[in-house]
């Protein structure tokens, strides 16, 4: 009876086992670092804007409140952009002939709104609610990075389903004293926990209920 | 495989049928039923390799689909925000919507400044925050592609300012002929402003003739009151102080503008405890009706026998010149009971007839309700202000004829398409020499006049309306108008020589001369009420009138009454799709009329479901399918009115039967005719079939003596561990006894769910999408069944099957007890939906979305996913008002108060039959309702521990029923 297999066969079965779970779980970890990636959460990139507005000169150099143009922020779903209006309070009166202006004077000369492009966005299926991360104590630095030193806008996390889990698995570290909520350098320090569940009783985070689906798929 | 239904030997309940098949044990029945989805058993079976491939690509395509990048889209902010604006956070407006002219108080939600969603104004007098299917789907009418967007001329588009030129030269006419030979013709209407602006047109042109048409209601309405008491009157019965009622054919809690009004003061009378008996209703009908089916008693009698049995009840009553008439042993033993009721609670009880009803019939209730000193339960009033002294169609059709209509104009009424076939409107309108029609759509009257003038949409208009009561609501705009459109009052102000006055203008003009002093303030007040306060007027003095009318001959032949259409009215709302798939009530049909008749014609005529009859009445005659009604009389056939449209729009054209074609002039609701069949058939979408559960006892009736111990919670044992609760946990009880089958529920959750329209070929084999279904059940005989509704949400069980079925979690529970369904993480097995005993859940077979570019989608709550092709749906207990709730409490630190969470198909209901509330927390109406001796669980047997739970229908008492 002739042999079907070499003497090698043994050897390349086992090589190729080996191979095969190598490729699997290389396979698992490239798609999992991709999912993670800068490229695929668009984290670092700076979409193109009619202005090229400095949250840094606004927010970082001249201090002024996140609040101040984003007014919902406290009361509101949704945080909002400044209306036209807002930017020229000051606009009015200083840069009043800057070119790089010149597509916000014109909005308010056509009142054609401007056609910024969402830096922060998240999927369709997700109802996120600016309000009652406001009023529960999550600072807007622990979600938009430091805004203040971005001279153009980028989406510093990578708001990805994992990103708002960790913190909804386990809030107390993450949350802040309501008087740095739109502070961008406040540090937790290193009592981040002990002081995040403080603020957490005081507030009353319904911990264990913030994870389940409808929170923020509905 | 079909697991039997075991059906204990003394099951607790009636024993329930859906349909005549299914009572009839048809075997084609049985098979239909077997497949979880119906269709899919017709499918050819598919080969392994096939299945294999086709399984390989939706996992791979659908592993690609996850790593798409979310793109960076525009976000466009206000130039100038207005002031109290929050993107993000809902306005709400009190204005109103008309159903008849009607006013139907309404509080709307706006988000960026389009409306959603419409819900009662619980500071209204009338309807006290209750709603019902008309209000609720106004909204969608308001996005309607169909919807006339600029005037016309003969089909060609014009402008505003060509229709100003022409209309300044008709004046000039009119000027010197002081209006000789205008006609305006109006639908009914009850607005302050517009009559204003009518009378001052014909104080400007004293020459002008004014008629008035409208379908269904209007001035034709009253007629019955003019024979029985010599003037006409609105009646509006207060059941809320009646111990009884009997109504002899009054569906007075069928659609109509007096739904909403009707049902929440008879449930509010009807609310029956173990020691309270409440409202008993008797009721003798024709064609079955909602109102029927909740009641005490009821027979069916002919159309043309009604006044019979009104005639032997004023006999019974002593009232003079009531001979006995010659009753059947089934309407003598009806009418027996009856009179007893009445006679033990006189001064409480009433008779009602329906205002579609013969004059005989009408004046021998009036003089019945004299001697049971009922006459003040009546609540007769005043007729809601209307144009006055408005003539008819017919003489207008006859004024045309004799050559004195020159120019005709048609306000918001389509007499082509309502006008009863023998007036022969269309040949008249073409004698005048100039025709405008003014309305939203340009439908078949539009179509047929030489100028159409689009009018707004009520949410984007300036007006004021009556309610039924005679409450005046100002009509605000929620909405600017979209299209290049006006509104009524600035097509009046056209007529009357102003030049583009402001839309609010007219309406400030007729209140300013009304609310006297201080007009700014009280007009801001009224605006914020909804409601303008009044001085009412005095109830008239009535007396029946003492003359007998004068029976109708009688006539060989069937008896043929027409009724307008559960849904869609008139025709009004014939392109209204939510209103088209709702399934009608006691039919469950959807997209069409029937031609509905009894058992026992039937039989005689050789008919079952879908044969399609002729139906002649003197020489005109119309063809459709037939729907054999359990409970309706022998000899009565009846025909709804508002289907078998040409110019209605994508949705409505072509569908059913044109009922008008055969309703006579003089006998408009009820007259003589014959019925032939025809040999072929069709297929109806009917959902009564549809998700159909397994098992029995699914509707229960109680009496005192089991109510007796209040239930304590008894729980089998489970081998799934127990699921903890936070501190909330939600719950939903449904009273039976309350719930009348109008589909408010269905037609509100649709609107706040936004729940897709899938159309008649897809709700034929199924897949309708509705969230919860109002199942009907029927007990005992054909000829006299008794009829149950019970609507059917998601069951949100504690121990739910679905949960164990689904492959990829997405159907989980949340801590408060919801059921929860994640459309993202859906892959489309549908195993839920066959786990799911209740047959709660839905699949999107398709992509139902709108167009990308429809307007429709202005009308989605964008709190609610949309969602696409393949994946599951069904009832989350409004979880985006519930989340709204949590948010709003957290927020100040608090919890959720019982009653905080209203859940759209609570809100709607006209007779609060849905309770939702905190089942933990022991003080809400929820926990109450559950620990009541009615309180029972839906198929109990299958330990699902359901959170939806019912409270059981009360048994008619002993000797009753």
């Amino acid at each position: 009876m002739t042999q079907i297999f070499s003497p090698a066969a043994d050897t390349w079965l086992r090589l190729s086992m080996v191979a095969g779970v190598a490729v699997l779980g290389g396979g698992l970890v490239g798609v999992i670092g991709f999912a993670h990636s800068a490229f695929e959460t668009s984290t670092d990139v700076r979409p193109h804007q009619p202005v090229p507005f400095s949250h840094k000169h606004h927010a970082g150099e001249l201090g002024i409140d996140c609040r101040y143009c984003h007014t919902g922020v406290e009361t509101s779903p949704q945080a909002g952009l400044p209306p036209t209006a807002t930017c020229m309070t000051c606009h009015s009166q200083i840069w009043t002939n800057a070119a790089m202006l010149e597509p916000v004077r014109k909005s308010l000369a056509d009142n054609k709104p401007i056609t910024w492009t969402r830096v922060a966005k998240l999927p369709d299926y997700v109802f996120f609610r600016h309000d009652i991360h406001i009023a529960k104590g999550v600072g807007c630095e622990s979600c938009h990075g430091r805004i203040d030193t971005m001279p153009l806008t980028y989406r510093a996390k990578a708001l990805t389903m994992e990103f708002c889990l960790d913190c909804h698995r386990d809030p107390a570290p993450h949350l802040r004293p309501k008087d740095h909520i739109a502070d961008m350098t406040w540090q937790a320090g290193r009592d981040a926990r002990k002081q995040g569940e403080a603020i957490a009783a005081h507030e009353g985070i319904r911990f264990g209920q913030l994870t389940h689906c409808y929170v923020c798929h509905r | 495989m079909r697991r039997p239904a075991t059906k204990p030997d003394h099951p607790r309940g009636p024993v329930l049928w859906s349909s005549l098949e299914e009572l009839s044990g048809d075997p084609a029945f049985e098979a239909w039923v077997d497949a979880e989805y119906p269709v899919a058993a017709t499918f050819g079976p598919t080969a392994r390799r096939t299945f294999l491939k086709l399984m390989g690509a939706s996992f791979a395509l659908a592993g690609l689909a996850g790593c798409e990048k979310s793109p960076f889209v525009a976000a466009l902010p206000y130039v100038e925000q207005p002031q109290g604006t929050d993107v993000g956070i809902p306005k709400y407006y009190a204005t109103a919507v008309t159903l008849d002219g009607y006013a139907q108080p309404v509080i709307a939600t706006t988000y960026s400044g389009r409306p959603t969603k419409l819900d009662g104004n619980p500071d209204h007098p009338a309807t006290q925050g209750r709603s019902d299917v008309f209000m609720q789907a106004a909204v969608l009418e308001l996005y309607d592609p169909d919807r006339a967007q600029a005037p016309n001329r003969r089909g060609e588009p014009v402008t505003w300012s060509d229709v100003q030129h022409h209309i300044g030269l008709l004046r000039q006419q009119w000027t010197q002929s002081q209006g000789e030979g205008v006609a305006l013709l109006l639908g009914h209407s009850t607005s302050p402003t517009l009559i204003r602006q009518i009378e001052a047109l014909v104080r400007e042109f004293p020459k002008a003739q004014i008629y008035e048409h409208a379908a269904v209601g209007g001035g034709r309405g009253l007629d019955s009151t003019r024979a029985a008491y010599g003037q006409p009157l609105q009646l509006r019965p207060q059941f809320e102080n009646c111990d009884v009622v009997v109504s002899l054919d009054d569906d007075f809690l069928g659609a109509g503008p007096h739904q909403v009004a009707n049902a929440r003061a008879w449930s509010a009378a009807r609310h029956r405890t173990a020691d309270q008996p409440g409202l008993a209703l008797y009721m003798a009908e024709a064609v079955p009706s909602t109102t029927g089916a909740m009641a005490e008693a009821r027979v069916a009698v002919d159309a043309s026998r009604t006044w019979l049995v009104a005639q032997g009840l004023a006999n019974s009553c002593d009232v003079a010149g009531a001979a006995k008439p010659d009753l059947s042993a089934k309407e003598q033993r009806w009418l027996d009971r009856a009179v007893h009721a009445c006679r033990s609670a006189r001064g409480r009880a009433l008779v009602t007839c329906s205002r579609f009803g013969d004059d005989a019939t009408a004046s021998w209730v009036a003089r019945t309700n004299e001697a049971l000193g009922a006459t003040a339960l009546l609540g007769a009033a005043a007729p809601v202000p209307n144009v006055a002294n408005a003539k008819r169609l017919s003489d207008l059709v006859s004024d045309i004829g004799r050559g004195a209509v020159q120019t005709l104009i048609i306000i918001d009424a389509n007499p082509a398409y309502t006008a009863p076939a023998w007036l022969a409107f269309r040949d008249a309108v073409a004698k005048v020499r100039s025709s405008v029609h003014v309305g939203i759509h340009r439908d078949e009257t539009g179509a047929l006049c030489e100028w159409h003038l689009p009018l707004t949409h009520t949410l984007e208009s300036w007006s004021d309306a009556r309610s039924i009561d005679g409450t005046a609501t100002i009509i605000q705009p929620t909405i600017a108008p979209f299209y290049d459109v006006r509104t009524v009052h600035q097509v009046m102000a056209l007529l009357l020589g102003q030049l583009d006055p402001l839309p609010a203008a007219p309406v400030r003009d007729t209140w300013r001369a009304a609310l006297g002093n201080d007009f700014e303030t009280k007009w801001t007040r009224c605006l914020h009420d909804g409601y303008v306060p009044e001085q009412r007027a005095a109830p008239p003095n009535i007396h029946a009138a003492a003359t007998a009318v004068v029976p109708p001959p009688p006539d060989d032949g069937l008896d043929i009454v027409f009724r307008p259409d559960p849904t869609i009215w008139d025709g009004s709302f014939a392109n209204n799709a939510w209103l088209q798939e709702l399934p009608k009530p006691l039919t469950t049909l959807t997209w069409g009329n029937v031609i509905s008749i009894g058992p026992a014609l039937a039989m005689r005529k050789d008919l079952t479901n879908g044969d399609h009859v002729r139906i002649r009445v003197r020489d005109r005659s119309i063809s459709g399918p037939v729907w054999v009604l359990p409970g309706q009389a022998p000899n009565t056939v009846a025909l709804t009115l508002g289907y078998g449209r040409s110019k209605a729009g994508r949705v409505g054209d072509g569908l059913g039967y044109n009922a008008y074609h055969v309703q006579p002039i003089d006998q408009p609701w009820q007259t003589k005719g014959s019925l032939h069949k025809l040999g072929t058939r069709e297929t109806l979408a009917v959902t009564q079939l549809h998700h159909r559960m397994e098992g029995f006892d699914f509707v229960r009736e109680v009496n005192a003596a089991d109510t007796d111990h209040p239930k304590h919670e008894t729980t089998q044992p489970s081998l799934y561990p127990p699921k903890p609760s936070a501190q909330n946990a939600w719950g939903m009880v449904i009273d039976l006894d309350a719930c009348i089958g109008c589909n408010a529920c269905v037609a509100a959750c649709t609107a706040e769910n936004n729940v897709p329209v899938v159309g008649s070929e897809q709700v034929k084999v199924g897949r309708e999408m509705q969230w919860l279904r109002i199942a009907r059940y029927y007990t005992g005989d054909v000829e006299e069944p008794r009829s149950f509704f019970q609507p059917v949400p998601c069951m949100h069980c504690e121990q739910a099957p679905c949960e164990m079925g689904c492959p990829v979690h997405a159907t989980t529970h949340s801590p408060e007890g919801v059921n929860q369904m994640v459309y993202n993480r859906c892959i489309g097995t549908r195993t839920c939906s066959s786990y799911c005993p209740y047959k709660v859940r839905r699949f999107n077979f398709f992509d139902y979305r709108p167009a990308s570019d429809a307007p429709e989608h202005a009308a989605h709550n964008p709190d609610v996913t949309v969602r696409s092709r393949g994946v599951m749906e069904k009832c989350t207990y409004c979880t985006q008002r519930i989340e709204a709730a949590h948010v709003a409490a957290d927020k100040e630190n608090r919890p959720i108060r019982d009653g905080e969470v209203v859940t759209a198909c609570q809100s709607a209901c006209p007779t609060k039959a849905i309770v939702f509330g905190d089942i933990r927390n022991p003080d809400s109406e929820v926990s109450r309702l559950r620990g009541d001796g009615r309180h029972y669980v839906l198929l109990e047997e299958q330990g699902t521990r359901p959170r939806t739970t019912y409270l059981a229908r009360w048994k008619p008492p002993e000797g009753q029923g």
